[in-house]
């Protein structure tokens, strides 16, 4: 068949499938983000202890393959009574590992906002938290965009590691295609052009947003 | 957790470091070769150069293993699935080692291409008095940071039946549902090569820097 043959007929299949990897890796991202916050704020709560267990998590997420924690999530959730569907499973592995590096992104942007901001929050009167919201946050979150991107792009490739655990993305999608079929390079170059045009449409976004970001200040 | 499944975990081990190592060999060749493309005169070259980059970074390791994993018997080369993953991760990090060289080609002060240039040296000589340590000297902690990263993306391998660290963690556990104790330990032992790698890689740059390697004041 054809490579254009090939598109028509299984366009639809990989439609479905690209929608499955596009909804994982923007839930994925958006949770890695919140998450990432999260343990920014861990020290400012929990003091010294709280920042070496910060560390220590980032460390452990930082030097073991993705591939463990969605291995861990999806065998062992349901042993102890959490019978989660896989992409659920899949998911939360994705946001627990990117959120490590989030964090250190946005620490990173925290050393680089000068002190100044900081005086002069707690200068109007804002508590801690307020102040954190309201001057902190917005600011390191603009900073970060660039490497922000980068990091959500990581976690998009990443998603065909869910292949492993039978969730129907693209990369599954491509599997199930070349064992019904036998045509395995018509059915993997078309994922791969599909990754490389989601990649680039990512790219594209974070850096109009950075764009966006800058002039309005 | 007896000691036949930790024997059987650090054999794993042992693959996914030797097919690691057994990559980043030719990888940097490879990447080196790369980045030499990406200077060339010729617009062609230079374009070949960045399509490459473009497609092995914007595409998942896995596609590109599944990809070269059917393509190669198609091409009537029944190798397995061992070398199939070891040219996969080659491709892959040559890719990534390009990107740092070039990153340390740009970084070099244009007061070295100057001086280089006033001298009258050939290329070849250029290259290796002027260029290559000072790329060395700047490139080391992304390098290995890159080969962290490839002993990492070792595990991706085991989804095309590569048998390494993570596959015989996946078969321990289909076997014996000690999920939690088993995929424990495959992370400590990962963690213990990664980590000690990043502390072997800031080692030697300890020792690179206190011979004032490259032309920095010592």
């Amino acid at each position: 068949m054809t490579y254009l043959g090939w598109v028509t007929t299984y366009g639809p299949t990989y439609l479905d499938a690209l929608g499955w990897t596009a909804v994982i890796a923007v839930l994925a991202s958006l949770g890695a983000i919140v998450w990432g916050c999260a343990l920014l704020l861990v020290p400012l709560v929990a003091g010294r202890w709280g920042a070496r267990a910060v560390d220590a998590y980032v460390q452990v997420f930082r030097n073991t393959p993705v591939l463990l924690p969605i291995y861990l999530i999806y065998f062992g959730f349901p042993l102890i009574g959490l019978p989660w569907p896989a992409a659920v499973c899949g998911g939360l592995a994705l946001v627990l590992q990117n959120g490590a590096y989030v964090s250190e992104i946005l620490r990173g942007s925290v050393k680089a906002i000068d002190r100044v901001q900081f005086d002069a929050a707690k200068s109007i009167g804002l508590s801690p938290w307020s102040a954190f919201r309201k001057v902190v946050l917005p600011q390191v979150l603009v900073y970060s965009i660039p490497s922000l991107g980068n990091q959500v792009v990581l976690l998009l490739k990443d998603t065909s590691l869910l292949s492993a655990i039978t969730v129907t993305e693209l990369t599954m999608q491509a599997k199930l295609l070349t064992e019904q079929t036998g045509a395995a390079y018509e059915a993997f170059a078309v994922v791969a052009v599909l990754y490389l045009v989601l990649v680039s449409g990512t790219e594209v976004l974070f850096r109009a947003a950075h764009r966006a970001v800058r002039w309005s200040r | 957790m007896n000691a036949s499944t930790l024997t059987l975990l650090l054999e794993g081990a042992g693959v996914s470091l030797a097919l690691a190592l057994t990559s980043i060999a030719p990888a940097t060749i490879l990447g080196a070769a790369l980045t030499a493309l990406g200077f060339s005169r010729f617009a062609a070259l230079r374009v070949l150069y960045r399509l490459y980059v473009y497609v092995v970074r914007g595409t998942p390791l896995l596609v590109l293993a599944l990809l070269i994993f059917y393509a190669l018997p198609a091409l009537d080369l029944r190798t397995g699935p061992y070398i199939a993953g070891a040219l996969v991760l080659t491709l892959y990090v040559g890719a990534l080692f390009a990107e740092v060289f070039r990153g340390g080609v740009l970084a070099i002060p244009r007061p070295q291409w100057e001086s280089a240039k006033s001298l009258g040296l050939p290329p070849a000589a250029m290259l290796k008095k002027v260029i290559a340590p000072l790329v060395v000297r700047y490139t080391l902690p992304p390098y290995i940071n890159v080969c962290v990263m490839t002993v990492k993306a070792s595990s991706v391998l085991s989804i095309i039946s590569v048998w390494e660290l993570t596959l015989a963690a996946r078969e321990i556990i289909e076997r014996t549902l000690a999920v939690f104790t088993v995929l424990g330990v495959a992370a400590a032992i990962y963690f213990i090569m990664c980590f000690g790698l990043d502390r072997l890689g800031r080692r030697l740059e300890r020792r690179l820097m206190a011979r004032g390697f490259a032309g920095e004041p010592v």
